[in-house]
C-alpha cells in the first residue's frame, strides 16, 4: 500500500500577520507550524501502514523552510519526504498548487492519498479536491473514519445531523477532518531519523513544467486586496431601572441598528 | 562567528517545543496544585525515549551535543518547571556517574532502565549542613573488607523520595575535606537506605523532594562510580559546566513563559480605552525583557558551545547561570506587575512563574558563592 500524504507548512497560528503596503501581500512573523488537518492525515497513513505494510511518502511544496514540515512527518513515522521548491512554484493559488502537487504524486506509483480538508492559513479548502480532479481520483473530503481493503475504501464523513459512509474503489483521495485520529507524538528515534534524513528536492524543470505553469503565473485566481475586518463599536451599557433599560435595548435595536 | 543553530538543531528545537506544548503545558498547573510527582505524564513523556539524550545511541541514547541538550531544558521549563527537574535530574545528574563508571551489570540494572525512565534516578550532594560547601560534607563512606558501608542524611534531594537509584556524595575521611570526597551508587531496597521527611517547597511543586536517610547501608566496591578513591571531585567538573548552564537553560525556559503571558496580556487587557500594550511604560517593560533575555539566551548558548567545544568553560557557565537567573527573576516580576492583582490569583499562571524561578537561586549554586568564586577567579589570590 503506497500512501502520499500532502503536507503544507503554515505560519504559527500564534504569529503575527500584517497587511502590506501594496494591499495584497501580507507580513507574517517567521514562525512556521504543519498545518493541524495534515497532520491527522500522515498519523491516518501510518495506521493504514502499519496495517497493510506499504510506504508513506509525505509531500510539500514551499521554500527550504518547509523542510520541517517534511521532516516532522518523518520524525512520526513517514518512509519518505519530498520537498516541492522552486522559485517559479511560489505565490500561486489552490489550481497551480494542486496542478504541480499532482505532477509530483504521479511520478510513483501510489493507492492512497491524504491531505488536510483545509490549510488553517488561507481556509480555502480546495488543493485535495483539485488533486483528485488533475489524477481522475474519486475524492473523498472530510473523512472522520477510514477503512482500507482488498483495492476499495470505505471512509465515514460528518454531515449535517449524521454520518455518511462512502465507499470508493481505490487509488482515491481523502481529505482528513478533525476527529479522524489523535496524531502521534514523535518518539526521539524518529526525531534522529528525521534530522539525519536527506530530504529529496524537486524543480518545476524536474517535473517537465514550465514556470509559466506553476505559482503566480500558474495561478487563476488573484489577491485584489487584503483588508482588516470592521472595528467592532465599543460596548455600550445602559443605565437605569431594567424595564426601561430592557425598553432602551430593544429601542436601540430596532431604530438604530435596525435588526428586526 | 556563527550564532546559528544548525538545520538538525532547529529541528529539534521545533520538536521540543510542540511535544512539550502538546504533553507538558496542559498538565503545568496541576502539577504544580496538587503537588505530586505526575507518574502518568513520566510515563507518557520519557516513553518518547528523551532520557538517553546525552547518552550514545549504541545504548539507545541520542548523542546530543551539549547546545541541544540546552534546548531540551530550555523548552522542559518552559512547560513545567516541576517536571523538568524530575527529567533533567534522570537524565544528566542522576545518571552521568553511573554511565561513567559503572560496570556493564550496574548499567543494565541502573542506567538503560532510567534512560527508559523505567527508574527513577537521584543525585545526592546537599546536606542539612552543607550544599554549595561539598568539602562540609558528613556523610560517611567506610571500608569494610571490599564492601562500603555509608552513614549520613541527605537533604533537599530531587526525585530523593521515590528514587529508585541515588548517586550519593560520600567522605571516606571529613579532615581531607574536598579531597576526599566520592561518589557511590545505592539502589533502593538496600537495607538501610530509606527516604524521609518530603519539603513543601514554595515552587516546583511537582518534583518531590526531601531527605534521604542512610543508614549502615552496605554496597558493594563496584558501587564506587569512579576508577580510584577520593577523586569524586575532580569526576563532578566533568558536568559542573553542564550543569549549571543547565540551570541557565531552565531560567530562559521559566522567562519565556512568563514573558509570553506578559505579552498576550499587554496586548489583549484593556486599560482607560486602550490596551495596556500602547502605553510607554508597559512597552519599556518589555524592552528591557526582550533585551535581557536575548543577552541571557546568547550567554547560555555561548556557554553550552564551548562545552560542546571542550573549551575551558567554568567561568563563561557561571555567568551564564548568575545572569540568566536574574533576568528570569526580573521577568518573572515584571510580568506579575504586568498582570496586575491577577497575578496574584492561583487561578493564572503569573504566580506560578513567579514561585517556581526562585528555585534557580539555589540550584547550580547560590550566586554568593558563585560571585565569590568569579570575582575570586578575576582577582586572582592576594
Amino acid at each position: 500500500m503506497n500512501i502520499v500524504v500532502l503536507v503544507k507548512q503554515i505560519p504559527d497560528p500564534e504569529a503575527l500577520v500584517a497587511i502590506g503596503g501594496d494591499g495584497v501581500s501580507l507580513a507574517i512573523e517567521p514562525k512556521f507550524a504543519m498545518n493541524v488537518f495534515d497532520e491527522f492525515a500522515i498519523e491516518e497513513a501510518l495506521r493504514i501502514k502499519a496495517r497493510h505494510t506499504g510506504k508513506v511518502r509525505v509531500i510539500a511544496l514551499g521554500s527550504g523552510k518547509a523542510i520541517e514540515v517534511l521532516r516532522t512527518g518523518i520524525a512520526m513515522g513517514a518512509d519518505e519526504a519530498l520537498l516541492l521548491e522552486d522559485e517559479a512554484f511560489l505565490d500561486g493559488d489552490g489550481y497551480a498548487t494542486a496542478f504541480v502537487l499532482s505532477r509530483a504524486i504521479a511520478q510513483e506509483p501510489f493507492d492512497i492519498i491524504l491531505c488536510g480538508r483545509q490549510a488553517i492559513d488561507d481556509d480555502r479548502g480546495e488543493v485535495g479536491q483539485m488533486v483528485a480532479q488533475f489524477l481522475g481520483l474519486p475524492h473523498v473530503g472530510g473523512i472522520v473514519k477510514l477503512d482500507v481493503t482488498d483495492g476499495r475504501a470505505v471512509a465515514e464523513v460528518a454531515v449535517e445531523g449524521g454520518q455518511e459512509t462512502v465507499e470508493v474503489p481505490l487509488p482515491a483521495l481523502f481529505t482528513a477532518q478533525k476527529g479522524l485520529n489523535e496524531p502521534r507524538v514523535p518518539l526521539i528515534t524518529g526525531v534522529m531519523k528525521a534530522m539525519k534524513a536527506q530530504i529529496a528536492r524537486l524543480t518545476a524543470a524536474d517535473l517537465g513544467l514550465a514556470p509559466a505553469q506553476a505559482g503566480r503565473s500558474g495561478a487563476k485566481v488573484k489577491v485584489v486586496q487584503y483588508s482588516l475586518p470592521k472595528k467592532k463599536p465599543a460596548v455600550q451599557i445602559i443605565s437605569g431601572e431594567p424595564r426601561e433599560a430592557a425598553m432602551e435595548a430593544v429601542r436601540i435595536l430596532m431604530d438604530v441598528e435596525k435588526v428586526f | 562567528m556563527d550564532f546559528a543553530l544548525t538545520e538538525e538543531q532547529e529541528f529539534f528545537k521545533k520538536i521540543i517545543t510542540d511535544t512539550v506544548d502538546r504533553l507538558i503545558v496542559p498538565k503545568a498547573r496541576e502539577i504544580d496544585e496538587k503537588e505530586e510527582f505526575p507518574r502518568e505524564l513520566w510515563r507518557e513523556f520519557t516513553g518518547l525515549g528523551y532520557l538517553g539524550l546525552r547518552y550514545p545511541e549504541e545504548i539507545g541514547g541520542m548523542n546530543a551535543d551539549p547546545v541541544t541538550a540546552m534546548i531540551f531544558y530550555e523548552q522542559l521549563a518552559r512547560g513545567s518547571v516541576g517536571f523538568a527537574q524530575s527529567v533533567i535530574m534522570n537524565a544528566l545528574m542522576g545518571t552521568y556517574f553511573i554511565y561513567r563508571f559503572g560496570t556493564e551489570e550496574i548499567k543494565k540494572r541502573c542506567l538503560y532502565p532510567a534512560m527508559r525512565g523505567e527508574k527513577i534516578a537521584t543525585m545526592c550532594f546537599t546536606e542539612d549542613q552543607s550544599g554549595s560547601d561539598l568539602a562540609a560534607t558528613r556523610t560517611r563512606a567506610e571500608k569494610d573488607g571490599s564492601d562500603w558501608v555509608l552513614n549520613g542524611t541527605k537533604m533537599w534531594i530531587t526525585n530523593g523520595p521515590i528514587a529508585d537509584i541515588a548517586t550519593v556524595l560520600a567522605t571516606t575521611d571529613m579532615a581531607k575535606g574536598a579531597k576526599g570526597l566520592n561518589f557511590f551508587l545505592v539502589e533502593k531496597g538496600t537495607p538501610g537506605f530509606s527516604p524521609g521527611q518530603v519539603l513543601d517547597k514554595l515552587g516546583c511543586r511537582g518534583t518531590v523532594t526531601g531527605e534521604l536517610v542512610f543508614d549502615n547501608v552496605r554496597i558493594p566496591a563496584e558501587n564506587l562510580l569512579g576508577t580510584e578513591v577520593n577523586k569524586g571531585v575532580e569526576y563532578l567538573s566533568e558536568i559542573l559546566d553542564e550543569v549549571r548552564t543547565m540551570t541557565g537553560a531552565m531560567a530562559l525556559g521559566i522567562a519565556q513563559a512568563a514573558y509570553d503571558e506578559g505579552l498576550d496580556y499587554a496586548r489583549k487587557r484593556v486599560a482607560f480605552g486602550k490596551t495596556i500594550g500602547s502605553y510607554q511604560l508597559i512597552r519599556a517593560k518589555f524592552a528591557d525583557m526582550a533585551t535581557e533575555m536575548e543577552a541571557s539566551r546568547l550567554m547560555v548558548y555561548y556557554a553550552a558551545w564551548r562545552i560542546k567545544e571542550k573549551l575551558s568553560c567554568r567561568k563563561e557557565a557561571a555567568m551564564a547561570k548568575m545572569f540568566a537567573t536574574e533576568t528570569c527573576l526580573k521577568v518573572v516580576d515584571e510580568v506579575t506587575r504586568i498582570w496586575g492583582a491577577n497575578a496574584f490569583a492561583h487561578e493564572y499562571n503569573p504566580q506560578r512563574y513567579f514561585r517556581d524561578a526562585r528555585f534557580l537561586l539555589y540550584g547550580g549554586g547560590t550566586h554568593e558563592i558563585i560571585k565569590d568564586f568569579l570575582g575570586r577567579m578575576i582577582i586572582g589570590k592576594h
